[in-house]
């Protein structure tokens, strides 16, 4: 098996990872850094495999990996970190097989995925996140459909917006949550560098011909695929009139999501302290303002699992916890401790932002019970919301427990895609507040890697745990 | 930009080496795969999260489509019925 002693592992090779393992680099550290996806850039990044940067944002990427290699980094893409064991040892799989790393010190900027929440007819080909329609777009120059609806709420449907427009692929119906424009105006006056950025994005959106405040998509509807779309009103409060509901034929896409959700499960795995905000994406891992230090020594995190914030903040996130981790293992230049209070200070004003964008497009209060008792919640284990209903009615309360009643949340994705609704569910039949329904405690293998290197890795680290 | 051909469920389809395999059957599609139950099931994150998007290459089954670059004569089976992706 391919083993690799470094100083610094960073897992993630976004904004963030990419920061964070130049800044570490630059210090003196080896560092190595593992991404999953086929080139480094993740989501905000993302580099065309076939073009190269295409566009000045996925340009600035371009620029920050081959400053992060300049800096002597080594880079391992398509490799998913699938287990991590105390004492900084880390198993990876890439194309060639397992890969183990054994890090002193490791950086988790491990990013974050579109959050979504069940509805019917949401299981149907044609429905997706808008992410995956972003991906499917940048990265396969495919339209997501010829007729598309963009569903959800924030900032993040602008951007796919335009990035459809780019491919031709504008969509038909652009449906936002939220219609209230007053707060987005107060932000942006105390953030005023942030203006241009917000026209350009508020542009996009007004290429689509049809777009309507104060909706959400309440079903999906199609045979082998989504062929229709019913929407209803949604008020401040987050109540769904369904009695207002109507139905728009002749769409072929549909893109729903709710912003964000911080991927946490190496933080978890590693143990480190996580709290919850509804706002900040849901639970996501806790990292000191001043270090990026998590709870559990030697670990640090950087970036949207650290709580949903965007791009800016997860650079600067990184590149504090890069230096930090550095630091910390005795690489550090006199300029270092300068550096580190500035970055502090620009990172507590760049997330402020970035919460505070968060805290004004909340998906609404009601969200997860769109979902009817047939609708299917669970989507790797077919478990409807009904199931999940009895389960807690027969006294589960929490997220974890409904998985070993129900199975939801067991399957291959480990709850990642429907933990969210799950907990909101409980919380919303139980009538207690969602952060007491827990998450999804993750297993090992994080990602599905074949159980001869499963064994191997696990044997090598004496843990013998391969459930 | 290099042209390949690749095999989806047996036929020949031109394709972009590179590019991710589920955007090429997205395209082909939306339908990838039916449940046990039969349900057809698509491209749904896009980004390795769900396991909505799984496919046999090469033999290989359940491999995500969204994180496969293609490749020169991939093959590709969907176990969709008649063949072909609907
Ligand atoms: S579409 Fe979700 S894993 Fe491929």
């Amino acid at each position: 098996m391919r083993r690799i002693e470094t100083d610094i592992l960073v897992v993630g090779g976004g904004p963030a990872g990419l920061s964070a393992a130049t800044s570490a680099a630059g210090a003196g550290a080896r560092v190595d850094l593992v991404d999953a996806g086929a080139a480094p850039g993740g989501q905000y990044w993302m580099q065309d495999p076939v073009a190269g940067a295409t566009t000045t944002q996925s340009a600035e990427g371009s620029a920050a990996i081959a400053a992060a290699r300049a800096a002597g980094v080594a880079i391992h893409s398509g490799a998913e970190v699938w287990a991590a064991f105390p004492g900084g040892e880390i198993m990876a799989h890439d194309a060639e097989g397992p890969v183990v790393f054994q890090a002193r010190s490791i950086v988790v900027a491990s990013g974050a995925q579109d959050r979504v929440y069940p509805f019917p007819g949401w299981t149907l080909p044609g429905v997706m996140t808008p992410g995956a329609g972003q991906r499917l777009a940048k990265l396969g120059k495919t339209a997501p459909g010829k007729r598309i609806a963009l569903a959800g709420n924030g900032p993040f449907l602008y951007a796919v917006a335009a990035t459809l427009a780019s491919i031709d692929a504008t969509p038909k119906l652009l449906l936002e949550s939220g219609k209230a424009r007053a707060p987005m105006l107060g932000l942006l006056a105390r953030h005023p560098a942030r203006i241009a950025e917000a026209v350009s994005l508020l542009a996009a959106a007004r290429a689509v011909p049809n777009w309507r405040r104060g909706h959400v998509v309440t079903e999906a509807l199609g045979e082998d695929r989504v062929e229709a779309i019913r929407i209803a009103p949604v008020d401040d409060a987050g109540t769904v009139d369904t009695a207002r509901s109507e139905r728009i034929d002749g769409i072929d896409a549909l893109l729903v999501g709710w912003g964000f959700r911080p991927m946490i499960e190496l933080t978890a795995l590693l143990r480190c302290r996580h709290a919850y905000d509804r706002a900040l994406g849901g639970w996501y891992c806790v990292a000191s303002p001043a270090t990026g230090l998590t709870s559990v020594e030697g670990v640090y995190a950087a970036g949207e699992v650290t709580g949903i914030a965007g791009s800016r903040p997860a650079r600067l996130s990184g590149a504090l916890a890069g230096l930090s981790a550095a630091a910390g293992l005795g690489f550090a230049s006199p300029g270092n401790e300068e550096r580190r209070k500035r970055l502090v200070r620009a990172l507590a004003s760049a997330r402020s932002f970035g919460h505070e964008l968060g805290r004004l497009a909340p998906p609404p209060a009601g969200i997860a019970d769109l979902a009817n008792d047939d609708t299917i919640v669970c989507r790797c284990e077919n478990v409807t919301r009904g199931e999940i209903a009895a389960a807690l009615a027969e006294g589960t309360r929490a997220v974890a427990g409904a998985k070993m009643w129900t199975r939801a949340g067991m399957g291959r994705c480990q709850g990642r895609v429907c933990g969210s609704a799950v907990a909101e569910i409980a919380a919303s039949l139980g009538g207690t507040e969602i952060a007491a329904a827990g998450f999804n405690p993750p297993r090992i293998p994080l990602r599905p890697v074949p159980l001869p290197a499963v064994l191997e890795a696990t044997r090598a680290a004496g843990t013998g745990e391969t459930h | 930009m290099s042209e390949v051909t690749i095999f989806v469920d047996g036929e020949p389809v031109p394709a972009e080496a590179g590019r991710p395999l589920g955007a090429l059957m997205h395209r082909l599609g939306p339908a990838m795969r039916r449940t046990e139950e039969g349900a057809p099931r698509g491209l749904f994150c896009g980004m390795g999260v769900c396991f909505d998007c799984l496919v046999t290459i090469d033999g290989v089954a359940d491999r995500r489509a969204c994180m496969t670059p293609i490749r020169d004569g991939m093959r590709v089976e969907t176990g969709l019925a008649g063949g072909t992706p609907s």
